[in-house]
């Protein structure tokens, strides 16, 4: 018998396979195929939110590529199980979103259930090779759900963000053969800190990760690591990463640098971001939602689970720049996202801007902001999924995603325009709407942290006065004044259909903004456990 | 004994009164009116036997706390606190929150959106209630985003609205040069927009001083280092632990009190940011009542206080010279207006100011319980003046011009009385309020200056010009409105005093301007200090304000009620200045110029350009060819670049391996030569 997690991978992609069966019912399949892993990972949240911890639950592990030491090995800690929520979340209403598309609607939602599928093999997984072939895997269903579905343009901004995102990951593949290369085929026998037994030893030290520890007369505790890319292995020999040269460099530097390649082009992080306007514009609005709501999550992920873990070193050393990444991101990104007049394009760098809290609240080290960063993750999943659905709604209506073309839609459409105020004053970081959380952990605890975190954290903060103005001022554009176009007065207001996809987002950014606690007691064992190995890999 | 459900429940119930109306159908918009007019009146109740409780033994209370959010060694809390000024100022916002409802109920009789208005303004005052009761700064700072975010939503009220191009403000603004330069900018819309970015400005520096209190919470290892008592304890002899920004000590301290006082000079529009409260007159008469008076402007002055123990010398002189600077800058503006909303928008600037150069004095010239009694006695008669205003508008069909009104002192006898009250207690007068607060104001910084000396006299001064100007600018506008013989019969000869229970409002606003309701005892709730020197700088004050109530109320008299053309000998006199102040002294196009159509709409769009180039833009909307050039400097184009080039070179190397023997030995010459130089050379 299967556990919860494999389930959430594999009802995906068994529905996606159900999907193409002849008839009308694939958006059925669809929909159940999203709602397991929602289900799961709600569950699992609130686990985590009863009973906060660091560790790895629901873990189960088969044996699959055992000569290299590869497996199916899954668990989830807070942060895997947000994702997964998220993830089975956004799928749901992106399908709900697409309920009536006409373009062979089998396999394109046979397409979104694969993309799903290897989205939540990332988060689940504890094997770094099964991290990197989901995480390249994504890429094809994303190709074309972009190349075939998308607009105009749609070949070249799917091009452009396979080349980006695959040349973003092929370092990746090296950092994985090398780890695999340095490692005896016998296994290594590493030190280990008392602390780690204690976060993650369930029968009180005597294994870790499934490995026997072996005690000294004097004290030092160390276990024998095996050749494999079960990433709790890899992490206990960061020691050794760092003491391995590659390429006239430290091989953890090397990792380091892969897996930050890797995951800034996924955030994005400026400079690395100009694939996203291009793939968001031509995406049809589901794909638009898919890859706002799940897909730039997964470079954050990867530095949460890959790059800060594996190699704590580095990201002690180069802290601070990913720091500078964040804050040009945030500042940049609603610069420019008040400069846009395509709706899409002007979501999109919001998007940018509000990942970059993600990178400046991990990158401060400090249990609030690396926490923060997360909330910041999910509640911008939230946010952006709204917009990009909004922005949906209007385009189907006018054919046109011109923000100087609307105005005065707030007459014809009064729930439309209250539920896009709610979505750009969550965007604009306003207390008691989800936006406000992750963004106020972020800048709290790059405020406290040491360095130059504390002025990060003010130049962050101009960032208020630049979200308010795009956001609002779209708003101001679309719904308010009188109305400018006559045509617009026939416009209906939001369907069934499109209620069924935007109020249970505007519940939970609701729900979020004014009671954020379980979601955060959820997050931040794992975060603050995060912080603590990296800070013990200061010298 | 204080039941611990008791400042909860008056925190809650406008929150209660927002809930409930939203539920009620939008037909049914009196229905929604009295529910939330009957729990605001509850919640006020509620207020004074909390105040009766409190005010008379002086001393705070600390109601329920609750963490909201634990960030791993920092802790979030909500909870209420209360002294006399929170609770003073608590049943002050639900009084007034009552009457205005149960004022509006008739104002928007016949308006459609009127079912929108009781929940909106509900959590409007919820939000304001939150700044008010918080136990913390920074449950402090989520009341003070949703005030922002109540404003928005008032200011906006009639969203659909179209700019007002022939509204006597913007034709004289446009005629004088200064605005126009948006053509929407009148419309409710953008006054929205406006107050929210302008105060967003402030909430940055506001959230950069929080930053500073949080490092300096941290260096000092308390868990929650924001509530009001944690804070006194990490400030303690004017000075903060740790480091942010570079600043240490009691630099660190006014870092943060100027942070913090940043988001007051947003809020409570205080100079440079002051030009959004004029804008946002664009909202119903009612809204700008409870805006100017107990809500959302009273909130930056009331976080100010709050914090007052925080304040360093250095941030109290800045309080202070931006309070002077704004009290005559705005007075002299509203001297030259002549939209009847725009002179009590600036009064209201100007007023503002006033209250900050007290709170400038500083705590031992008697400047925080100054420049609270001033917020008080101001939100009573502000509010009743924006009331009158509001009947006046209403009785003439929603004209607004000065120019067009005169002799409605006999067709609404009810508001002219009571405008007249409210008049004489915003210039001053003997009797009224006004006459006591602003004797404390300008006792509190006449004193600080005497004590200080030198630039120390600055705000005091400012402060007295600023007043002789209120003193003539209200009366003229009291003149100009309902004195002398009718401008303009048709406006004016359909004039009435407003419903019965919409007078009612007025007349119970009215005996709160009157100074022996309440001022003397109010001093002494806010402990007020006393001693030979307080005496004497209030007697010399007093004299100084009768002085300059003389001369500035004198000329009103002369030259709006009796001569005309004595206001126009002066305007021509001073021409320039006149002008100047015409122009809002530029404040307001400098903004436009330099931020909404420099940096926002002007620079943004060339970043755009600079980060994607033009490709793919909206043909609709260009109209012209994308550009070549700024495709390939953009930075996706060089980006596409690289990609380019990548290709290049292996479309270009492709060709050597294609097996023409002449290419392969040519290129194995220039690679021997090659290596020949090199080895030479080396």
């Amino acid at each position: 018998m299967i556990g919860a997690l494999t389930w959430s991978v594999v009802a995906p992609l068994a529905c996606g396979a159900l999907c193409l069966l002849p008839g009308r019912a694939a958006r059925w399949f669809a929909l159940f195929g999203a709602l397991v892993p929602l289900a799961v990972g709600l569950a699992a949240l609130g686990d985590f939110a009863r009973h906060p911890g660091a560790d790895f639950r629901l873990v189960e592990s088969y044996p699959w590529a055992a000569s290299v030491g590869a497996g199916w090995t899954v668990g989830v800690d807070g942060i895997g199980a947000a994702m997964l929520a998220l993830s089975g979340l956004v799928a749901a209403i992106a399908t709900i979103s697409a309920w009536n598309e006409t373009r062979n609607p089998r396999v394109y939602h046979a397409l979104v259930m694969l993309l799903l599928a290897a989205m939540n093999g990332v988060f689940v997984t504890l094997d770094l090779l099964v991290f990197y072939v989901c995480w390249e895997v994504m890429l094809v269903p994303m190709l074309a759900l972009i190349g075939v579905w998308g607009g105009e343009q749609r070949r070249y901004a799917a091009l452009k963000f396979f080349v980006y995102t695959l040349a973003g990951s092929v370092l990746m593949l090296a950092m994985l053969i090398m780890l695999w290369n340095r490692t005896p085929a016998g296994g290594r026998t590493v030190a280990v800190q008392a602390i780690e037994i204690q976060a993650h030893s369930h029968d009180g030290g005597a294994t870790l990760h499934g490995l026997p520890v072996e005690r000294f007369s004097d004290g030092s505790v160390s276990v024998t690591v095996p050749r494999g890319f079960d990433l709790r292995h890899l992490q206990l020999q960061w020691r050794t990463w760092e003491g391995e040269r590659v390429l006239g460099m430290s091989l953890a530097a090397f990792g380091f640098l892969a897996v930050l390649l890797a995951a800034l082009v996924k955030v994005p992080a400026v400079p690395l971001h100009t694939w996203l306007p291009h793939a968001h514009v031509q995406a049809p609005t589901a794909i638009s939602v898919l890859l706002a709501g799940i897909l730039l999550k997964l470079g954050v992920y990867a530095l949460y689970r890959l790059a800060w873990p594996l190699f704590p070193a580095q990201a002690l050393h180069w802290g601070w720049l990913i720091g500078v990444i964040g804050v040009i991101g945030i500042l940049w990104g609603a610069w420019v996202a008040l400069g846009q007049r395509d709706l899409k394009r002007l979501v999109a760098y919001s998007s940018v801007s509000h990942m970059g809290f993600c990178l400046l609240g991990l990158a401060g080290l400090t249990a609030a902001g690396a926490t923060g960063g997360m909330v910041q993750a999910v509640t911008h999943g939230l946010g952006s999924s709204l917009l990009f659905l909004l922005v949906g709604v209007i385009y189907d209506r006018a054919h046109h995603r011109n923000v100087d073309g609307f105005g005065g839609l707030a007459t014809p459409m009064p729930r439309y325009a209250w539920i896009l105020l709610i979505a750009a004053l969550a965007g604009a970081g306003l207390p008691g709407l989800a936006g406000f959380v992750g963004e106020a952990m972020a800048l709290f605890g790059s405020f406290t942290a040491g360095g130059p975190f504390p002025w990060l954290g003010a130049l962050a903060a101009l960032s208020v006065i630049l979200s308010a103005a795009y956001m609002l001022w779209t708003v101001k554009r679309v719904a308010y004044g009188p109305l400018a176009h006559p045509e617009h007065a026939a416009y209906t207001d939001l369907d069934a259909r499109e209620l069924a996809a935007t109020v249970p987002l505007v519940v939970l950014i609701i729900v979020v903004g004014v009671w954020p606690a379980p979601l955060v007691d959820a997050l931040r064992p794992a975060c603050e456990n995060l912080v603590a190995h990296v800070r013990s890999a200061l010298p | 004994m204080i039941p611990a459900w008791l400042s909860s429940a008056i925190l809650l119930a406008p929150l209660a009164a927002a809930v409930l109306t939203l539920l009620v159908p939008r037909s049914r918009p009196a229905l929604a009116h009295g529910l939330a007019a009957g729990v605001m009146a509850g919640c006020t109740a509620l207020a004074v036997w909390l105040a009766t409780l409190i005010v008379p033994g002086g001393v705070a209370y600390q109601g329920p706390h609750l963490p909201w959010l634990d960030l791993g060694g920092l802790v979030l809390g909500v909870g209420t606190f209360v002294d006399p000024m929170g609770a003073i100022m608590a049943v002050i916002v639900g009084l007034l929150a009552t009457l205005v409802l149960i004022y509006n109920a008739w104002y928007m009789h016949d308006d459609e959106l009127a079912g929108r208005f009781p929940w909106q303004f509900s959590l409007f005052v919820f939000a304001m209630l939150t700044v008010v009761l918080a136990d913390n700064l920074f449950m402090s700072f989520v009341g003070w985003e949703l005030v922002g975010l109540g404003s928005y939503l008032l200011i906006g009220f009639w969203f659909a609205k179209p700019a007002v191009k022939d509204d006597a403000f913007y034709q004289q603004m446009k005629g004088a040069g200064a605005r126009g330069i948006l053509e929407d900018r009148l419309s409710p819309a953008h006054a929205q927009l406006k107050a929210f970015v302008m105060n967003r400005v402030g909430d940055a520096g506001f959230l950069i001083g929080i930053g500073a209190l949080l490092a300096a919470g941290v260096a000092s290892g308390v868990r929650e280092p924001l509530t009001w008592s944690n804070l006194a304890l990490i400030a303690q002899g004017g000075a903060l632990p740790g480091t942010f920004l570079g600043l240490s000590g009691s630099e660190l301290l006014t870092l943060a009190c100027l942070g913090i006082f940043c988001g007051a000079v947003g809020k409570s529009a205080q100079f440079p940011l002051h030009t959004w409260l004029p804008d946002a007159m664009q909202g119903p008469t009612t809204a700008s009542s409870i805006i100017h008076a107990a809500t959302m402007v009273a909130a930056g002055v009331f976080l100010v206080a709050r914090c007052y123990p925080l304040f360093t010398p250095d941030a109290l002189a800045v309080v202070g010279w931006i309070g002077g600077i704004t009290c005559l800058l705005a007075a002299s503006i509203a001297c030259v207006q002549w939209d009847l909303k725009a002179v009590l928008a600036y009064s209201t600037v100007s007023q503002l100011g006033l209250m900050f150069v007290a709170l400038g004095a500083g705590a031992a010239a008697g400047g925080q319980a100054a420049g609270i009694g001033h917020l008080f006695t101001h939100a009573l008669f502000k509010c009743l003046l924006f009331l009158c205003a509001g009947s006046v508008i209403h009785a003439c069909a929603g004209h607004q011009d000065l120019h067009r009104m005169g002799g409605l002192m006999r067709r609404m006898p009810i508001t002219a009385a009571c405008a007249g009250v409210a008049v004489l207690a915003i210039i001053g007068a003997p009797f009224f309020s006004g006459f006591w607060s602003k004797d404390a104001v300008l006792a509190a910084a006449l004193l600080h200056g005497q004590t200080a000396g030198g630039a120390a006299w600055g705000p005091f001064l400012l402060a007295c010009a600023g007043s002789l100007l209120t003193a003539g600018y209200m009366l003229r506008w009291w003149i100009r409105i309902f004195a002398g013989h009718e401008r303009d019969h048709a406006v004016c000869h359909h004039a009435h005093d407003p419903a019965w229970y919409a007078s009612a409002v007025l007349i119970v606003l009215a005996p709160f301007t009157v100074m022996f309701v309440w001022s003397p005892w109010l001093g002494h709730a806010l402990g007020a200090p006393h001693s030979e020197a307080h005496a004497h700088a209030h007697h010399s004050a007093m004299l100084v304000a009768s002085g300059l109530l003389l001369v500035g109320g004198g000329f009103a008299v002369l030259a709006f009620w009796w001569k005309d053309a004595i206001a126009a000998a002066a305007a021509r006199a001073l021409r320039p200045l006149h002008n100047a102040c015409g122009e809002l002294w530029g404040i307001d196009r400098l903004w436009d110029v330099l931020f909404t159509r420099g940096l926002g709409a002007g620079l943004a769009r060339v970043s755009a350009v600079l980060d994607l180039g033009t490709r793919d833009r909206l043909a609709s909307l260009e109209g012209a060819a994308p550009s070549k050039l700024s495709d390939a400097l953009s930075l996706d184009g060089l980006i596409d670049g690289i990609g380019r080039t990548c290709r290049q070179i292996g479309l270009s190397s492709a060709a050597w391996h294609d097996g023409r023997l002449g290419a392969y030995i040519g290129l194995a010459a220039v690679i021997g030569a090659a290596i020949l130089l090199l080895g030479v050379l080396l």
